[in-house]
């Protein structure tokens, strides 16, 4: 408001990340520039320089998107749980250790005899705990999340290495994998996409009713359309992609299940504006009436839920539960690296849940797109770190303060 | 006490909020030593001191943010007591401190619902924190809040506070309190730090808070401004009253002669 002159596009981009779709645009952008370079622009250039004889497209061939979701889908879960704690201004650096210690229990809990259902149920009760239990040493005795989170990471690393003395365990619980074996039938996986646009359809048109009876300011009738058009042609683009390899998998509705649970706690409930408002002026939330301290071990209990969800999608997608795939190897940085590349702020009061599933994506295809040309280990670590710092300088130049830190 | 208020004149409103004798110390510093202080609905009652002369104090003991440790409150004429924010909330007593305390990273809907959000009838099975926002409801309220104040200088109530100017922001923190069905709201230094087209427009919805009969308590230090908006001037030094002038009764030379020096002839009591 009351802007004259001056950068006239930033300001444009600026306003355009204040509004709630606007603020996929970026991370939209990034997704769809990795897709082209690694689908369309390197099978080209082999193509013209004659590596290949044909138009080979195989980072966009369905069963690729197939495991490229599949893959992203644990980062996915553990960087929608970072978020809430980011939007804090906080940060947890043991989210995927809890992972692994919750997927080491599950494991010896269904080789023990416990049935699936039950044993999921306690590793995220133990998930919560976990988390809730930093949360309290943040919150009531003062101590930085970063260093209470540190302490976690290496507690819960070698929690998990008492757990799983030999580092490796096979899953084979029916119910466990599940969760990655079963597919929705094609064209049950149709309908429910479908249902999920007109629901949005209908949320979207019901409001703006309401703002016009109401004599709000409502968005104009083209942008609405354009918003339920452009969600209704990913969703179904989606669905027909993975239907034209297997079908829709189970993981990947209850992932968009639970980001969307979540998604409307942060945005629409007056918890979820307690988030936002601790993590933009913490006095100030104070001042009107929250009660900060048990924000923010809630949030941590959350992180530490969505890291035990992620521990059963994990032990379900690989079959087995190691060390290296959890609290050993990259999965923490890669999914605070997914929330803060999808639009969160490190320094909290800004984000969401749905850009850390997008910023998860980015994530997983650079990855899935490196290994199938071939690149080396040391080459997906630098090209990760260059995309990581792209996507926080065009967060800091986007934020309404120029990119000045508190 | 009570040769403080020697010079109020008879258009002296009666007093909505008033107090009688307040001692506030920490340690072994004697802030307030028997302040008498009252404002009427409708007032402006401009609070001025130099440094260290108890406004602060005193403006903190009114909202319930400190104790006093003497001293009688009468509301309406009514005793009643207040020892704590809550306290001074429920008898509608607002505060609208300097740093504003609102959430950049919120919209303006949002920051005056900040702490008491509308939710949505229904859904009594949840706790109410996790019942759904109604934003419409936040967005009217918001509305009719700066209507009342005949606020014009936002455009929109969706607005991200971070990006507003200071003026804007000094009426958004004045609604909240006004919202709250307050009729006391104490502001502290509202134009310190703010330029000569935002000051106007905050003075205006000073004056505004007048008609709409609320009592507003105003400290600065800025003659200007107080001798613009104010209808009484209550002089503070050394935590105890000098005087209480009528406004067109005196000049800004005149406050600040006893902000400074006190009274020539009650010296003594002042100290």
């Amino acid at each position: 408001m009351q802007r004259e002159g001056g950068h006239y596009l930033l300001d444009r981009f600026r306003s355009m990340r204040e509004t709630s779709i606007g603020s996929f645009v970026p991370v939209l952008l990034a997704l769809a520039a990795i897709w082209i370079w690694f689908g369309l622009a390197l099978p080209l250039w082999d193509l013209a320089s004659g590596e290949a004889e044909s138009f080979r497209a195989i980072f966009l061939s369905p069963r690729n998107i197939y495991n490229l979701f599949m893959q992203s889908a644990l980062i996915a879960t553990l960087a929608a749980g970072i978020t809430i704690v980011l939007l804090l201004g906080e940060i947890d650096l043991s989210a995927a250790a809890t992972a692994g210690v919750c997927a080491a229990l599950l494991g010896v809990m269904v080789l023990a005899g416990v049935p699936g259902w039950l044993a999921c149920l306690i590793v995220m009760a133990i998930g919560i705990v976990m988390g809730a239990a930093q949360g309290l040493l943040v919150a009531y005795v003062g101590i930085p999340s970063f260093v209470v989170t540190l302490a976690g990471l290496l507690g819960y690393q070698g929690l998990m290495q008492k757990i799983l003395p030999t580092g490796n365990l096979n899953v084979g619980d029916p119910f466990v994998r599940g969760f990655t074996r079963v597919l929705i039938p094609d064209l049950w996986g149709l309908a429910l996409g479908i249902l999920c646009i007109l629901l949005f359809a209908h949320a979207s048109l019901r409001k703006q009713a309401r703002r016009r009876a109401l004599g709000l300011e409502a968005e104009p009738s083209l942008a609405l359309w354009a918003q339920v058009l452009a969600f209704g042609a990913i969703v179904i683009s989606v669905i027909l992609t993975l239907n034209a390899y297997r079908s829709l998998p189970l993981l990947l509705v209850l992932l968009v299940g639970i980001t969307a649970l979540l998604g409307w706690v942060t945005t629409s409930t007056p918890f979820g504006r307690s988030l936002f408002a601790v993590g933009g002026n913490a006095e100030s939330a104070r001042r009107a009436g929250f009660n900060v301290n048990r924000i923010r071990v809630a949030a941590f209990g959350i992180v530490g839920l969505m890291a035990a969800i992620g521990g059963i999608f994990g032990a379900s997608r690989f079959g087995s539960v190691s060390y290296t795939a959890f609290a050993g190897g990259s999965l923490l940085l890669e999914a605070i690296g997914a929330a803060v590349i999808g639009g969160t702020s490190l320094f909290g009061g800004r984000g969401s849940v749905w850009n850390a599933i997008l910023g998860a994506l980015v994530i997983g295809s650079l990855g899935n797109g490196l290994d199938l040309t071939g690149a080396s280990a040391a080459d997906k670590l630098m090209v990760s770190g260059a995309i990581l710092v792209l996507a926080v300088a065009i967060d800091a130049l986007s934020r309404s303060d120029g990119g000045a830190t508190h | 006490m009570g040769s403080g208020n020697n010079q109020v004149g008879q258009s002296a409103p009666p007093a909505h909020l008033s107090v009688r004798g307040v001692h506030k110390r920490f340690g072994g510093v004697h802030a307030l030593r028997g302040v008498d202080f009252e404002v009427g609905r409708g007032e402006v009652m401009a609070l001025v001191g130099d440094n260290g002369a108890g406004k602060s104090t005193l403006m903190k003991v009114l909202a319930g943010a400190y104790v006093a440790d003497d001293g009688q409150f009468f509301l309406d004429g009514a005793n009643v007591s207040v020892s704590s924010p809550n306290d001074a909330a429920d008898l509608g007593i607002q505060i609208v401190y300097q740093d504003l305390a609102l959430c950049e990273n919120l919209d303006v809907a949002a920051n005056l619902s900040l702490g008491s959000e509308p939710v949505k009838p229904g859904w009594t099975f949840l706790p109410r924190i996790l019942r759904p926002l109604d934003d419409l409801e936040m967005e009217v309220k918001a509305k009719v809040a700066f209507d009342k104040l005949e606020v014009r200088t936002l455009q929109s109530v969706r607005a991200k506070v971070g990006g507003l100017s200071g003026g804007q922001r000094q009426a958004i923190a004045i609604a909240r309190a006004v919202g709250a069905d307050s009729t006391v709201v104490m502001l502290d230094e509202p134009t310190a730090a703010l330029g000569v087209t935002q000051t106007r427009q905050v003075l205006e919805v000073v004056k505004r808070l007048r008609e709409t009969d609320h009592a507003v308590v105003y400290i600065s230090h800025n003659m200007r401004d107080i001798f613009e908006v104010a209808d009484r001037i209550c002089v503070l030094r050394h935590g105890g009253n000098v005087a209480t002038y009528q406004r067109s009764e005196t000049t800004a030379d005149e406050i600040v002669v006893a902000m400074t020096r006190g009274l020539a002839n009650e010296a003594s009591d002042a100290a």
